[in-house]
């Protein structure tokens, strides 16, 4: 709504002759990034958790409704819109078991959809880390996503979606965690630690360094399934061939189960088979026909 | 939006090829296609993907702290993902270097890093939630002590019952030798003691210094069983309850006849049976405890049971 009325204000001040302040010759880039959190419905509630951390990790965040309908996403975008947000992070959740998230540049970048596994919220009590609700944190990545054009896409998506910009309104001064992603197996592992600096007492000869990482939570797994050519939509430009649906593996461990009874019942088939082959005619000289 | 090289649909079979060009299907890193078998092509559109990161990106020329975004310099190389601690060492290493890293650069354009302790702030997590959090973590901390003392405790104990029992052991032994010693000499001295034997005044093996032989010569300490003071009633006390409680023997017709028994006519005087004056009445008999006649009286109850005499 405000851009709304901005562009209004503008156009008046145009029409009136008001000049625009120009503050400086060369525009300066301002990263201005704004990020929709969404969920869709049936949403369990560790996922719901989740996004929730999320939303307190990253303060340039907005959450919004759930939405309805899990097949017309292009609804999303409308939705940024309004919002005046450019990124979004939607949680569609399936079956009420398997959650899939939605990373992408709303008005037309491109998006890639993850399968997300082994979640952990901050709630855990085995995390015991805790920072400052909305300090900029540090991005730490992997060398691994240098290696492919694919994982460079999403390095740059993580950037800019979990980068804290300078302009956001609710952040706090000082740097106290950092947030990392490493590739390992083909996927992407999400870890958030706080850094505090180990008092001298504690030090030991072999530290190289003075500060310790504790881990704050949460943490998950993310399984790049598909990457569009435009958000929530789109051609497919990468897709993942090791990714295998949770569907189907449900699917293949019930079928392997019920392989067993299949295999021995034609087992038992063949058997019956081999046995009426393996009858021979009557032989003329055998006891029962010679004394009979 | 096709690029020259944009893929198309999956499982495609060798008769769905024939009159295409086999190259332009070769989206694949690996080279051509299996000629025989059905295979699955996936899309890796490498320029397009380029092409979508170039139209994202921030600039290059804006300063670091705008992003704070660190590439570790080594790529992670886990071997087994199930391995949970190397994994996690690998990421903490990783966000550790990044940390140190960052911390240089935000000091070199001026930031500040480290939070003072005396600002207090919102957090992220609450103060009740770190409360548990901590309570958690003392309770885990006395619960290893607990077990490790009832582990220690119970350690000791089989410690010191061991301890008991071979001393127990060594102190038994060594009373059976003694025992063993003292009755030897005995049946030694029983032997020669008719002849004169010049040995017996210097009595090397009694007089000895061991510990165990002088508490017993000397009578004193727990050796009841040595003492001196059996007279002739305990002994005949003993006799008569090891006759009626002891091994062996016959007990339960004790008050009744047998052959010896009713043939033994000792009991019977003529003369007193003769005597008495009201043969048939009891009143002399009730008189008094004064004995009738030469034959004894019959002890007490209290004298019977504890074999005073014979039986």
């Amino acid at each position: 709504m405000s851009t709304v009325f901005k562009q209004q204000k503008s156009k008046r001040d145009k029409a009136e002759g008001i000049v625009a302040k120009t503050t400086e010759d060369t525009p300066i880039f301002r990263n201005k990034q704004r990020v929709l959190l969404l969920s869709s419905r049936g949403i369990t509630s560790r996922h719901r958790h989740l996004l929730s951390d999320l939303g307190d990790l990253l303060p340039h965040t907005k959450k919004d409704a759930k939405l309805d309908s899990k097949s017309k996403l292009h609804i999303i975008n409308e939705l940024a819109e309004l919002n005046n947000c450019n990124n979004c992070i939607f949680f569609e959740v399936r079956k009420r078991q398997d959650l899939y998230m939605w990373l992408s540049k709303t008005p037309n970048g491109p998006s890639v959809k993850f399968h997300i596994q082994n979640v952990h919220t901050m709630e855990e009590l085995k995390m015991t880390g805790n920072c400052l609700k909305g300090s900029r944190h540090i991005l730490s990545f992997d060398k691994n996503f240098e290696s492919s054009p694919h994982w460079l896409l999403m390095k740059e998506l993580f950037t800019q979606v979990f980068g804290i910009p300078k302009t956001a309104r609710r952040i706090k001064p000082f740097v106290d965690h950092v947030i990392s992603f490493s590739i390992v197996d083909n996927r992407i592992w999400f870890r958030n630690y706080q850094i505090t600096e180990k008092p001298l007492e504690h030090r030991s000869v072999t530290d190289t360094t003075d500060l310790t990482l504790v881990e704050i939570g949460p943490r998950f797994v993310m399984n790049p399934i598909r990457v569009f050519d435009g958000s929530f939509g789109g051609q497919t430009a990468f897709e993942n061939p090791e990714f295998v649906s949770p569907n189907v593996a449900r699917a293949n461990v019930r079928n392997s189960k019920a392989g067993r009874y299949k295999s021995r019942m034609e087992a038992i088939a063949k058997k019956d088979e081999k046995i009426k082959d393996a009858e021979m005619p009557e032989d003329p000289l055998s006891e029962s026909n010679v004394f009979a | 939006m096709s690029d020259s090289e944009s893929e198309n649909e999956q499982r495609l079979t060798l008769e769905d090829l024939e009159g295409s060009d086999a190259e332009m299907l070769s989206g694949d890193e690996d080279g051509p296609m299996d000629i025989l078998t059905q295979q699955r092509v996936t899309i890796n559109n490498e320029p397009a993907l380029k092409r979508l990161r170039e139209q994202i990106a921030l600039p290059t020329n804006i300063p670091w702290s705008e992003t704070q975004s660190i590439t570790s310099a080594q790529a992670i190389n886990v071997t087994d993902p199930d391995d949970d601690l190397n994994r996690e060492v690998a990421f903490y290493n990783q966000a550790l270097e990044a940390a140190v890293l960052g911390r240089d650069r935000i000091r070199k354009e001026g930031g500040v890093f480290e939070r003072p302790s005396d600002y207090f702030a919102e957090m992220i997590k609450t103060d009740d939630h770190m409360a548990k959090i901590r309570q958690r973590l003392l309770d885990e901390n006395a619960s290893i002590e607990a077990s490790e003392r009832a582990k220690s405790q119970r350690e000791l104990k089989k410690f010191g019952k061991k301890v008991q029992t071979e001393k127990r052991l060594e102190r038994e032994k060594s009373k059976a030798d003694a025992l063993d010693k003292i009755t030897a000499l005995k049946k030694k001295r029983q032997g020669n003691d008719n002849s004169t034997n010049a040995d017996d005044d210097f009595d090397v093996a009694l007089a000895s210094d061991d510990d165990e032989m002088k508490s017993y010569k000397t009578g004193d300490g727990e050796s009841k069983k040595r003492s001196s003071s059996s007279t002739q009633e305990s002994r005949g006390k003993r006799h008569k309850k090891d006759q009626k409680f002891g091994f062996g023997g016959k007990k339960r017709f004790g008050k009744s006849n047998d052959a010896n028994s009713s043939a033994d006519v000792s009991g019977f005087s003529v003369k007193r049976n003769k005597s008495t004056s009201f043969k048939s009445g009891h009143k002399a008999h009730k008189a008094g405890g004064a004995k009738g006649g030469a034959a004894k009286q019959r002890p007490g109850k209290g004298r019977r049971q504890n074999g005073a005499g014979r039986k």
